[in-house]
């Protein structure tokens, strides 16, 4: 009894390490048993006392890429926060109960397929995710299915989507450079005998361009259960994968992209809520594009952008404007996708005369009701 | 904060470098921990730097092996002096030395003072202490090549096949920078601790502008830094860093401005925008709307009105079709 001796609190820490090491895994950071070794060393290096000096010494050990910065963090105050020594020890058996059993146990030789060293086929990398992931839990479930309790979880879930939807993304355009060096040695070796000529090679480099992503979101009010998941997948991709630009619109289009610079996703959305006109009003759809056009395509779009519309098309403006609007779209942009929640439901028909009018200028109709569909868009990023 | 911590810190800013608590303790952790440190960000976020003023503060040397698309083992390491090679053999053509096996020949080429030591060799083999290996722009090389630098930063010892094995006495201080322009494999980010480096904030900016550019006065370093601040969010071909405030704050200094004024400006925009169709977007009546916003705002609510100036020129520069 009395103060537990510095052994026992010695092993709460490797506890904890583990526990919050598990939890970035789970998120799909790169933390294989090399990474949790060198985070219990950098815990005994630093000043426990100091939660900040904690969090920073750890992320550089459990952080690899600029995409994982905000999961890390916002894991870090999560865990750390919430997690008195005890509660941690709990968490971790919960975390063991929950998995799936083949995959806690091969926790060390288990490959990790969307982290792993080579790049695995594209048709089947998101069959392969980890089971046990929080995403897939939640993947199926129709975002108007989830209470106000959920949100939190399911924000989580959407981060770690972008997260992949970015790293799948870089790893795409991971340049394959081809190299053909003369080994001079050899050349030399030869030269021993006959002498020689030298012969120069010249490489050319081949450009790849990421694609820019620019987002538009219907918040009007027929959009009410889905767009408040929608904007939370606008903030995370734009905090992910950079070169996003987002908009939102219900009878007239706003520019957000400046509001979720900030590193706090509810004043964000607040601040959404509180400056853009007509929030949750009707919807002016073709009034809306239009003003992107005029306004804006000339800047964001050309042949290297995928241009995402968010949006149920019930539109109650005129749809002769809507169609001729999507028309200036798709000849600007690389592609267009319109990505409408309805299509969750099997019985929905894109007959409303917005929708109808809009499709013919769409290169991909998809849906956008769940998790599963927003992650099935990485493989819909490219031009 | 860790003792240890807080002299890096100390040591780094005394050598003019801006550090913060993520910098300094991942510098630390590196020297504790013995791994190599990628720093990754923009172009101009102080990446280099960091390198260089870690051994001006350790008083020891800095080598750098700066990488580019085509670099080569051979490159990084250690090279043969072909023509000295070349010259020898053909003296002992020309001198008829006989009786020669090609073998004996081959020994004499390929010894130590045919060898051309380059930077990871150098690196290696430091004679009395470890080194600052900064290997820069690892993005631009190639993949085959940080396949290579993985192995050498694994063992810290290279084998020559004509001379033998080099280990390294002092292992080197590594620091690898890239700009992402492609991903680095994942082998080699986990050999690794990781930094991100961010565009400085407003604070920040000020700081680094006041310990680079000697003699400037503090409203005038908050009105480059505001700026500064404001540009990075417009929408620009070439979005400018760290270096590029400097150069201008020192332009405006070497003008005599005491403050921001339109003329001044648009006379030295060019020190911050490089392209020239960011600087006919810029300058005129823009670069004016964001001193007089800038002029109009208290220190302290600078560092947050950004974003909204930067949306109104956005606004402004959108064109209309
Ligand atoms: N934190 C800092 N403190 C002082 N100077 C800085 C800082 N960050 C950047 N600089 C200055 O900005 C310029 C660009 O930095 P550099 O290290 O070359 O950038 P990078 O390698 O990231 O492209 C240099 O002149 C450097 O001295
Ligand atoms: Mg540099």
């Amino acid at each position: 009894m009395g103060t537990p001796r510095p052994q026992a609190r010695h092993a709460d820490l490797q506890r904890n390490i583990l526990g919050f090491c598990r939890l970035l895994r789970e998120r799909e950071l790169l933390v294989s048993p090399s990474e949790v070794i060198d985070a219990l060393r950098t815990a005994n290096a630093v000043d426990l006392g100091d939660r900040q000096e904690l969090k920073v010494a750890l992320r550089s050990v459990l952080t690899s890429k600029p995409e994982d910065i905000p999961v890390y963090d916002w894991t870090f105050e999560e865990f750390w926060r919430s997690a008195p020594p005890e509660r941690v020890e709990e968490r971790v058996e919960d975390s063991q109960v929950q998995s799936d059993p083949n995959a806690s146990q091969g926790d060390d030789s288990e490959p990790q397929p969307a982290e792993g060293d080579d790049d695995s086929s594209e048709a089947t990398e998101e069959l392969e995710m980890p089971l046990y992931s929080p995403v897939e839990t939640l993947a199926g479930r129709d975002f108007s299915a989830f209470a106000a309790d959920d949100m939190a979880e399911i924000a989580r879930a959407i981060l770690v989507v972008a997260k992949r939807l970015a790293t799948r993304e870089s790893r795409r355009y991971r340049a394959t450079r081809r190299g053909s060096a003369i080994d001079l040695r050899r050349t030399m070796r030869r030269n021993i005998k006959y002498g020689g000529t030298v012969i120069e090679l010249a490489r050319k480099a081949r450009k790849i361009r990421k694609p820019r992503i620019v987002l538009i979101c219907d918040v009007s009010r027929s959009m009410d259960t889905y767009s408040r998941f929608l904007l939370q997948f606008l903030y995370a991709m734009q905090n992910t994968l950079g070169r996003v630009e987002s908009f939102v619109f219900s009878t007239r289009l706003t520019r957000v992209t400046e509001y979720f610079h900030s590193g706090d996703i509810h004043q964000a959305l607040d601040r959404i809520a509180a400056e853009v006109p007509d929030w949750s009003g009707g919807t002016r759809i073709g009034q809306s594009l239009k003003s992107f056009n005029d306004d804006w395509s000339l800047r964001l779009l050309n042949k290297h952008t995928v241009l995402i519309i968010m949006s149920d098309g019930l539109d109650t403006g005129d749809a002769s404007v809507l169609e001729l609007e999507m028309e200036r779209l798709q000849k600007r942009a690389g592609k267009v996708i319109w990505l409408n929640p309805l299509l969750g439901n099997e019985d929905y028909r894109p007959l409303a005369r917005g929708m109808s009018a809009a499709l013919p200028h769409v290169d991909l109709f998809a849906s956008a009701h769940n998790l599963a569909s927003l992650q099935a868009l990485g493989r819909h990023l490219v031009v | 904060m860790l003792p240890q911590i807080a002299e890096i810190q100390s040591r780094l800013e005394r050598q003019h470098y801006v550090t913060d608590r993520a910098i300094a303790t991942t510098v630390y952790l590196a020297m504790e921990l013995r791994k190599p440190v990628l720093i990754e960000g923009q172009a101009g976020v102080g990446k280099t730097e960091i390198a260089k003023v870690l051994a001006a503060s350790l008083e020891t040397e800095l080598i750098r092996l700066q990488c580019y698309e085509g670099l080569d083992a051979s490159s990084a390491l250690y090279e043969w002096n072909y023509p000295k090679q070349m010259l020898h053999i053909r003296l002992q053509e020309a001198a008829h030395v006989e009786g020669r096996s090609v073998r004996q020949a081959e020994a004499e080429i390929f010894s130590e003072p045919y060898l051309l030591q380059r930077p990871l060799l150098r690196a290696i083999s430091h004679p009395d202490r470890a080194p600052v290996l900064l290997i820069d722009e690892v993005d631009r090389a190639d993949e085959e090549f940080e396949a290579f630098l993985l192995e050498v930063l694994s063992d810290f010892q290279v084998t020559i096949p004509e001379l033998g094995t080099v280990k390294a006495e002092h292992r080197p201080y590594v620091v690898l920078t890239s700009n992402r322009t492609r991903e680095l494999s994942d082998a080699l980010k986990r050999r690794c601790l990781y930094l991100w480096i961010d565009y400085p904030d407003f604070e920040k900016e000020v700081r680094i502008i006041e310990s680079k550019v000697e003699g400037i006065n503090h409203h005038l370093a908050e009105q480059v830094a505001g700026f500064m601040q404001v540009v990075r969010r417009v929408r620009l071909g070439k979005t400018p860093g760290m270096a590029e405030s400097i150069d201008w704050a020192m332009s405006l200094m070497a003008l005599h401005a005491d403050h921001l004024e339109p003329e001044a400006v648009n006379a030295t925009l060019g020190a911050i925008l490089k392209d020239r169709d960011d600087v006919n977007r810029l300058s005129g009546t823009r670069a004016e709307t964001i001193i007089s916003e800038i002029g109009r705002l208290d220190p302290k609510d600078l560092a947050t009105a950004a974003p909204s100036i930067a949306q109104r020129i956005d606004k402004e520069l959108a064109p209309r079709s």
